[in-house]
């Protein structure tokens, strides 16, 4: 059996001394260092067998030496990845006991007996289980644990009880060693109390990344990628101003491929809090992991020229919207229609689904389009009969007629009818007959001939004449610029 | 011979940087490195909202990293009318080899959030082409620009500034200023700045797409053939000469009924 102890020293005690040590135990926690939890969670990579014994974590690693290349290379390897920097401990032995014992020799600074003298020579001050008996061992001149296991086992066990005997029968390999294992809860959901009020969510970011510490170290144990999480928040008052406040506040943060890595998360938490108000010092914060899904490592490509370095479009996505907002990122839409308005749709990129883009319809692409599109058209001015914009136009192609949307699509109107409806209520208790008379809000038919034009500024135009129909026998014909050829 | 790392100011500099062919015979041959550079920042100064913009990108944009990529505008070029702004045409863009499924469009709120969102498109592995309209852009924007593309290695950065903006000094290493012909068919392009002598005569690039300057060819012969036949009031279904070549008198077609389209103006 080969074992590892670990301990993070008490932060301000950079130098192990045995006077701070005592005292200085939870006085000042730096934010960044995860819970104790969460620092087992990290031992995990290294074997499935860790466990949290007194102050110090176990680690039984005889079965992962080979893969982790001996003990040598594998302290080099704890050293290195160190999840609370700046120090670690560690102290290897044959017995997870003595492993401990000699930690906490090292803790308070005392020498290490010689390896030859191993359990034997160990001060029985370093076993948690003769703690209780130290005064009595003493005035029976035990100080070593050797003294102590060579005491009759009878007595020893009426006088002291069986736990100081079984822990002896341990350190001298006669019971084999075994301890509650950690393991990695099934949810994550971990509570940090602040020590402080923070009002201000720079300050609440800056303790929420201690929790988002203990996430990544529970993702990596368990093999998962987070999709989505919540951050929520204690307020400290129930009511401001005479007005009732909520118990806490809350912020949902999702992401669009399983992450483990949490800059994003962390960075897209930032954008969603500086928007947020606190309506209160918050004194508590809380951290759950609401959907998850299984870590797949990303395969590369052998060519190195291949590899691009940067991040993956979702992370550009989800950062401009998370700080411009989702409208602000657009994603293209493919629609089958034939009314150029209606026939593409701009979506926040963020819902439409990236790896299922929508396949356009053979006819969809058109060369003959113009390149640049209002979405609503414009009207224009008419003399003798020719439109004018920027002077009278000269249609150089045409007429191609579209004639479409005679289907009632009440239940999905244009952008343009539902801003008139909202801007105007009169508009929308008028009847349906009224509403026939403006053709160009996406409900009614379109008739229209198009024309490419040309105006004096040689700027080339798609313009539109609406064409009487049935419906609308009288309508004076109409002019309207659609588009441009830019 | 020149040694190597020497540049003669008199030719063009080709400093090994990646480059992707305009689609333009005539524009490659003057720019360094034979096509637009990957990985900087290139300047378009175009004198007008309506100069034609795509059709001198599209082809460079619909080549670079084929089928894969995302092109990423941002902003969009003022429009007659502030509140309802101008939209990409999807079909045409489509039509072009430009796929919806591969443009992003961030139409950005402010000046600042649209230099933001340039930046942070230009650190994004999967983003082949950004297209920023950044007309209030200080030339410490651009500098940041210039380094997050480079930063970036193999994407296309182009920004787009009001033609005054020729002017001023800038840090991009390609300007060109872009001005539509006369008559409204060509694309005129004047390269402000490059890595080589200064260009003697602006560039003429065709201004629509080839498709639409074979409608618009179409359109001008019948314009031709209508008011020729308005004339000499030639009734439908009548045997008359072509329209298309006025010299050559003996190119006689039939006008059947379905190519009665009619004649505008």
């Amino acid at each position: 059996m080969q074992w590892i102890a670990l301990q993070w020293p008490p932060e301000a005690a950079p130098a192990p001394c045995p006077a701070t040590v005592a005292t200085t135990t939870t006085a000042e926690q730096e934010p960044r260092r995860a819970p104790d939890e969460a620092l087992g969670w990290w031992a995990l990579q290294f074997t499935p067998r860790v466990a949290q014994v007194d102050e110090a974590l176990l680690l039984e690693v005889s079965a992962s030496l080979r893969l982790w290349g001996g003990l040598r290379a594998l302290a080099q390897r704890i050293e290195a990845e160190n999840p609370a920097p700046p120090l670690i401990w560690q102290a290897p032995a044959a017995i997870g006991l003595v492993a401990l014992a000699q930690l906490r020799l090292r803790a308070t600074g005392q020498a290490l007996p010689p390896p030859s003298a191993l359990p034997e020579a160990l001060p029985l001050e370093a076993l948690s289980a003769a703690r209780a008996h130290l005064p009595l061992l003493a005035r029976l001149g035990c100080r070593s644990w050797g003294q102590a296991h060579a005491l009759p086992r009878a007595g020893l066990v009426r006088r002291c009880g069986p736990q100081l005997r079984a822990a002896l029968d341990v350190a001298f390999g006669l019971v084999p060693e075994s301890y509650p294992w950690l393991t990695a809860p099934e949810r994550f959901d971990q509570s940090l109390d602040l020590h402080t009020h923070v009002d201000n969510a720079p300050a609440l970011l800056w303790a929420a990344a201690r929790l988002l510490t203990a996430l990544q170290h529970w993702l990596r144990a368990r093999q998962l990628g987070v999709l989505a999480l919540e951050l929520a928040w204690t307020l400290d008052l129930k009511r401001l101003h005479g007005q009732p406040l909520p118990p806490g506040q809350a912020l949902v943060v999702r992401t669009a491929q399983p992450a483990q890595a949490m800059e994003h998360l962390r960075r897209l938490l930032a954008e969603r809090l500086a928007r947020v108000q606190l309506l209160a010092p918050a004194v508590q914060l809380r951290l759950r992991a609401l959907q998850t899904a299984p870590w797949q490592l990303a395969s590369h490509s052998l060519l190195p020229e291949e590899r691009r370095a940067g991040d993956p479009l979702h992370v550009f996505i989800e950062r401009v919207s998370a700080r411009l907002g989702p409208g602000q990122v657009l994603a293209a839409e493919p629609v089958a229609d034939h009314r150029p308005e209606q026939r593409q749709r701009w979506r926040p990129a963020q819902q439409a689904p990236r790896h299922r883009a929508p396949a356009t319809e053979p006819g969809w692409a058109d060369a003959l389009a113009p390149s640049w599109l209002f979405p609503e058209p414009l009207p224009l001015a008419e003399q003798g009969g020719r439109p004018l914009y920027h002077g009278p136009l000269q249609l150089l192609a045409g007429p191609r007629r579209i004639e479409a949307g005679w289907w009632p699509t009440g239940d999905a109107p244009s952008p343009a009818a539902a801003r008139k409806q909202e801007g105007d209520p009169s508009i929308a208790n008028k009847t349906r007959a009224d509403s026939e008379a403006v053709p160009l809000d996406g409900s009614s038919p379109a008739a229209r001939d198009y024309y490419v034009a040309r105006n004096p500024a040689a700027e080339l135009l798609w313009v539109f004449r609406e064409r009487p129909t049935a419906r609308q026998p009288q309508a004076a014909p109409r002019w309207f610029l659609h588009g441009l050829y830019a | 011979m020149a040694p190597a790392g020497v540049w003669a100011a008199d030719a063009l500099h080709d400093s090994g940087t990646p480059a992707v062919s305009t689609g333009h015979a005539v524009l490659d041959a003057q720019l360094p490195g034979g096509g637009w550079p990957l990985g900087t920042l290139v300047e378009l100064l175009p004198a007008a909202g309506s100069v034609p913009l795509w059709p001198l990108l599209l082809p460079a944009l619909a080549a670079h990293r084929v089928g894969q990529g995302t092109v990423v505008l941002v902003g969009a070029p003022q429009s007659p009318r502030p509140a309802a702004g101008w939209q990409p045409g999807l079909p045409a863009l489509a039509a072009a080899g430009l796929p919806p499924a591969r443009l992003l469009w961030v139409p950005g709120a402010s000046a600042a959030d649209r230099l933001w969102a340039t930046e942070q498109a230009l650190r994004c592995a999967d983003v082949a082409a950004v297209l920023a309209w950044l007309p209030q852009a200080r030339p410490a924007d651009l500098r940041r620009l210039q380094l997050a593309a480079a930063k970036g290695g193999d994407g296309l950065l182009f920004v787009l500034r009001p033609a005054p903006a020729a002017r001023a000094a800038s840090p991009a290493p390609l300007r060109l200023r872009l001005d539509v012909g006369a008559a409204g068919d060509a694309l005129v392009v004047d390269i402000v700045k490059r890595r080589g002598p200064p260009l003697a005569a602006p560039l003429h690039l065709p201004a629509q797409s080839p498709a639409m300057r074979a409608l618009l060819a179409a359109g001008a012969a019948r314009g031709r053939t209508g008011q020729a036949r308005q004339g000499a009031r030639v009734l439908p279904f009548a045997v008359r000469s072509g329209g298309a070549q006025p010299g050559d008198a003996a190119a006689r077609e039939v006008v059947h009924a379905v190519d009665r389209v009619a004649v505008a103006a």
